[in-house]
């Protein structure tokens, strides 16, 4: 090896002196500093310091002392229903983060694998054929087949561009729940009486009845037959599962992952077999969906094709992309979150919706709640909010001056029924105006253009910046109460709580796309 | 084909009627009508993914908001039975009317849902997401505006129901509404090839289709032809959603999820991104489909159409005419 | 004379009408530096392509100690010995500067996902054995990357440290050619210098073959061994820099000839 080029006249060598740019230990981690300021940077910072163990038995400890809380209230069963379905769809949002978090695969059918394992449970452990195998032995059983038919059916796809696995694992959810539905007039291409078979076509699952009569959890004796039961069993799966994902996470197949999710040609060229991972994760997320399925279909005595839909999944993704897709502690968050607040929080009549008025508290509590965390500086918040106030107050009084029962009308409680609501109802009935007899007699249209009106509305103020933003944001806010009391409200059979998860999932993707508790992501483009 | 026609009567799987020549043409003269709606549709998510690379899961929605507004519109103009103006201009109103509707949401579900994440450079999944998200909000919407019982059209009233009379055009029969239906689809696709091959914007959208960052830097506005791409693809899936529901008589709030997933398909059949792929995509889905429901079973159609797409993602995954793009390294 | 490491016999690449290499035969010997030069263009790219595996030559062979290349995946060439770079960079940009030279372990590592859940003891010998891996191959570059530097993410890196760190991620893998392309690009005087020692770093304490693709002639000049001018897909040159710095063809291939020296 002859000449090395001679270094530039001026360039430095020594170690010492004083601090150099980019080189320099105080100035490379001024971010870690920035993000420990302030009061909630120094919780952060000492929250760091405790080992994650810690806080994870903590958290565990809590959840167990859920029934013992529930016990004390009237509704004990429907809050440890409650608990039990909120676990459960941690549990899915936990299975679905391996693919989608970790991996970055667009698994949109992962709602088929809950469903196999639903179905699979129901099959063996019920009267529909007669077969009663016990849990432990039916669990691994049902995991295992999932697991499997997850790496079958992406072994297709396992050399395509991200796109086309969504497009194929979002068809197989499909056919799952065409099959399902009509599986109960199945036959060997209508030739069953000329085989000579004793039967025209078999039932296999029930069609869109579903399988009925399933089996409890029973395992070596022991039947668990109890909501608590089942609280504790779901708790269980949770603890152990996310324990495990988060050792895989740790592992070389955990790093295998997030190289294959960060770039896939460079994990290749990094000896990483990308496409078996691609299968590893699916399969993995599957097994795990599985074995809430099981879970499921004991809890429920019964495995119906709705519970296993699109829709579901759509709810499922809306979890995983508000906690953080990637954030195993996010996956349980967002599954809580949405669970409990959206899912029975809006549900009207039920014992959680009336402590939070109908959701009124939820609806009324999320506005301010974004206000807050979006709107810095106080003054200016305080600002929107008083004019949010007065806009509604002076709106009240000229519509109650200018018509008769323009705005006297109460509170919507239930399908049918209206009350004043109390202290909280009388702030919203003086601070809206709710035309009487209109929106109870179920006259919709106007209100239907309320609610295109405020989505327009919406959507403009994301076009708007500065003072003109705040100056619509009052009355939009008002029209989101007005639309709110006079037309949301009334759905009680669902799409109110299911166009809010669709607009979770739009709203985390255009503003926050980690979530709650994502890191953000730096992409090559 | 004697013989063989033979062996399967003797399996005794066929209806009889089924293996007459005329349930065939039949067939195929439905194959034909559902494919041009089919194609339709898949232009628009063929077009969209073509410049962008992403799949706009919420196209099939628009498509249903097209037939919605076909259908207030003819309720408006006095419904089937009773229309305050000729049944020609009706129909031409409502078309017009779902279409600019139509055109108007996907320009907006563009600028609102997917351009803010173009802006941010977010990740590929990000814009899918958000698709899925649009998607069922649009459906949630559509329930609580509309409520969950479909619209009926009774299209089987205009005119007496002279729409749904035969006529025969050689060995075929056909309707009279499934001929409209192909011929309109084929005008409007025939108008849309040769917007794409002899416009300015046309050559601009094929241009950014190629290499979208050597477009804007060729001058191109690539919003603006982002605009127009979707502003087309949805005029088209509009008039789809009032073909859809002239031809099957009612329109409902889940629809277009169901239809959107199929035309998806035959856009990926004919190679997403291809225009002559997806038109030829819709007809291969929709003579696929209608052979299945007559000759399988009308349970399993949509089995037959999954089944389809994973053989040509096994075999030719670029689809017909799709090209196989070598990735650079 | 011992046989070569990397052999490439009569290889061809074609991507539509367009020749990208044709008829290219190539040897690199265990233990020596082969510099890769040419226009833009050219196809050396590619060449790293079609042995690393992202390509499927259309004719000839590539052999690694004799044995056949083509037709295994990526990762499995790899895994028998082959290590890249690239032209673009392309880290694990949300890894840790750690984890990306950790995730590069995994070829060499036998633990599967079960033993890692259960943290059975291979799990757990590997997983230490990849933490002092790592840790050595950052260490190779003076104080740059370690420390502190190990748990911030690849993106918060400066270029001429992410250069840095992709190049120890691929000696991870263990390799036993490395593939530089273009080690020095984008880099100033200071930083070319210590790439240039550093290649020869490489071939002393590390016992790498290495086969670099570079546009910097001082580069090339201050560590070849050997140096391969290819231009249009072909190998027009051969020799020590000196002989291929000189020659006709190559200096044509970079500056063009007038029209008077042509005829």
């Amino acid at each position: 090896m002859s000449d090395v080029p001679p270094l530039p006249p001026d360039a430095e060598q020594s170690e010492s002196s004083g601090p150099r740019i980019g080189a320099d230990e105080w100035v490379a981690r001024s971010g870690e500093r920035s993000a420990h300021a302030g009061l909630v940077g120094r919780v952060s910072a000492s929250y760091e310091r405790v080992p994650k163990a810690a806080v994870f038995a903590f958290f565990v400890v809590l959840a167990a002392m859920v029934p013992l809380l529930s016990a004390q209230t009237a509704n004990d069963q429907y809050f440890l229903r409650v608990g039990t379905v909120a676990l459960l769809f941690a549990l899915l949002a936990l299975g679905l983060n391996v693919a989608v978090g970790f991996a970055g695969l667009l698994d949109l059918g992962y709602i088929a694998y809950y469903g196999v394992g639903a179905y699979g449970f129901a099959m063996l452990s019920s009267d529909k054929f007669g077969i009663h195998w016990q849990a432990w032995l039916v669990i691994p059983l049902v995991v295992v087949v999932s697991a499997l038919l997850g790496f079958l059916l992406a072994l297709p796809s396992r050399r395509l561009v991200g796109d086309y696995l969504a497009i194929v694992t979002l068809f197989f959810g499909q056919i799952f729940y065409i099959v399902v539905t009509q599986g109960y007039r199945v036959s060997l291409l209508g030739l069953n009486n000329d085989l000579g078979l004793d039967r025209a076509n078999w039932d296999l699952t029930g069609g869109p009845n579903g399988i009925a009569n399933v089996d409890r959890f029973n395992f070596f004796g022991l039947t668990a037959s109890s909501e608590r039961a089942y609280f504790y069993v779901t708790l269980v799966a949770v603890v152990v599962v996310f324990a495990a994902l988060s050792l895989a996470n740790r592992s070389r197949t955990g790093r295998a992952w997030r190289a294959l999710h960060d770039d896939a040609l460079a994990a290749q060229a990094m000896s990483m077999p990308v496409n078996w991972l691609k299968l590893l994760a699916i399969g993995l997320g599957a097994a795990v969906a599985a074995l809430a399925g099981t879970i499921n279909a004991a809890l429920l005595q019964g495995a119906f094709p709705d519970d296993y839909n699109t829709q579901v999944l759509i709810i499922i993704y809306a979890m995983v992309i508000l906690g953080g897709a990637g954030n195993l502690v996010g996956a349980v968050v967002g599954a809580l979150v949405v669970e409990v607040l959206m899912l029975e929080g809006l549900r009207p009549q039920t014992p959680l919706s009336d402590w939070t008025s109908s959701g009124r508290w939820v609806v009324y509590g999320g506005i301010l709640l974004v206000l807050v965390a979006t709107i810095r500086p106080w003054r200016r918040l305080g600002a929107i909010l008083a004019g949010v106030v007065a806009f509604g107050v002076a709106v009240h009084l000229i519509v109650a001056a200018t018509t008769a029962h323009g705005a006297d009308g109460l509170l919507n409680t239930g399908p049918v029924s209206y009350g004043d609501g109390g202290w909280l109802g009388w702030l919203i009935r003086h601070w809206l105006a709710l035309p009487a007899d209109t929106y109870a007699t179920g006259t919709r249209a106007p209100f239907n253009a309320a609610l295109v009106l405020l989505i327009v509305l919406v959507l403009v103020l994301t076009l708007l910046h500065g003072w003109a933003r705040d100056l619509l944001m009052i009355p939009t806010i008002w029209l989101a109460g007005f639309v709110w009391e006079t037309r949301l409200v009334l759905e009680a059979s669902g799409p109110t709580r299911l166009l809010l998860l669709g607009a979770i999932l739009i709203v985390v993707m255009t503003a926050r796309p980690q979530g709650l508790l994502g890191k953000p992501r730096v992409e090559v483009v | 084909m004697v013989p063989a026609v033979r062996a399967v009567e003797l399996l005794g799987y066929f209806q009889d009627y089924q293996l007459t020549w005329s349930f065939l043409l039949d067939q195929l003269v439905t194959g034909v009508t559902l494919g041009s709606l089919y194609g339709l549709i898949a232009l628009g998510y063929s077009m969209v993914y073509g410049i962008l690379k992403l799949l706009n899961f919420a196209h099939g929605e628009v498509f249903m908001v097209g037939g919605y507004i076909g259908y207030y519109v003819l309720t408006w103009l006095g419904g089937a039975t009773d229309p305050k103006l000729p049944i020609g201009i009706v129909i031409a109103l409502m078309f017009a009317t779902a279409m600019l509707g139509a055109g108007g949401l996907g320009v907006a579900i563009e600028r609102f849902a997917y351009r803010p994440l173009r802006r941010k450079r977010a990740p590929r999944i990000a814009p899918l997401i958000s698709a899925l998200g649009v998607s069922f909000c649009l459906q949630q919407l559509a329930v609580i505006l509309f409520g969950s019982p479909p619209k009926q059209y009774d299209s089987f009233a205009f005119d007496g129901g002279s729409f749904f009379e035969p006529i025969t055009i050689g060995p075929f029969r056909i309707q009279r509404m499934q001929l409209f239906v192909i011929v309109l689809g084929v005008v409007l696709m025939a108008l849309l090839t040769v917007f794409v091959a002899r416009t300015q914007t046309g050559r601009a959208m094929r241009a950014t289709s190629f290499d979208i960052e050597a477009a804007s830097m060729m001058g191109i506005d690539v919003d603006r032809v982002i605009v127009v791409t979707f502003l087309i693809g949805s005029m088209l899936a509009g008039a789809a959603g009032v073909m859809w529901g002239l031809m099957f008589q009612n329109i409902s709030a889940t629809v277009g999820f169901q239809v959107g997933l199929i035309a998806f398909t035959a856009a990926v059949v004919g190679g997403i991104g291809s225009l002559p792929g997806a038109m030829l995509g819709g007809l291969a889905i929709g003579l696929g489909q209608s052979f299945a429901i007559g000759y399988v079973s009308s349970a399993y159609q949509n089995v037959t159409v999954f089944v389809i797409l994973i053989l040509f993602l096994l075999l030719r995954p670029s689809g017909i005419f799709g090209v196989p793009a070598p990735q650079k390294v | 004379m011992a046989e070569p490491l990397l052999q490439l016999r009569g290889v061809s690449k074609a991507f539509g009408g367009l020749q990208c290499i044709n008829a290219l035969d190539l040897t690199v010997n265990e233990g020596e530096i082969v510099s890769v030069i040419g226009p833009n263009g050219a196809g050396k790219t590619t060449l790293f392509n079609l042995v690393t595996g992202m390509y499927r030559p259309d004719l000839g062979d590539i052999l690694l100690d004799g044995t056949s290349l083509v037709g295994l995946p990526p990762h499995k060439i790899t895994q028998r010995g082959v290590a890249r770079t690239f032209q673009t960079l392309r880290l694990f940009l949300n890894m840790s500067v750690k984890e990306n030279v950790m995730a590069a372990a995994y070829g060499h590592t036998k633990a599967s996902l079960g033993e890692s859940i259960l943290r059975l003891p291979r799990a757990r010998r590997e997983e230490r054995e990849t933490n002092e891996l790592a840790a050595e191959k950052l260490s190779f570059f003076g104080q740059r990357l370690m420390g502190y530097r190990w748990s911030q993410p690849a993106y918060s890196l400066s270029y001429a440290n992410r250069r840095r760190l992709e190049i120890a991620r691929a000696t991870a893998t263990k390799p036993r050619i490395l593939l530089l392309d273009e080690p020095a690009a984008g880099m100033n005087p200071v930083e070319t210098h210590e790439i240039t020692e550093l290649i020869g770093q490489l071939r002393q304490e590390g016992g790498y073959t290495i086969l670099v693709i570079e546009h910097d002639m001082h580069v090339v000049e201050g560590i070849s061994d050997r140096v391969v001018a290819i231009d249009h897909g072909v190998k027009i040159a051969e020799g020590t820099y000196e002989q291929v710095a000189t020659d006709p063809r190559v200096v044509e291939a970079y500056l063009g000839t007038t029209a008077k020296e042509r005829t």
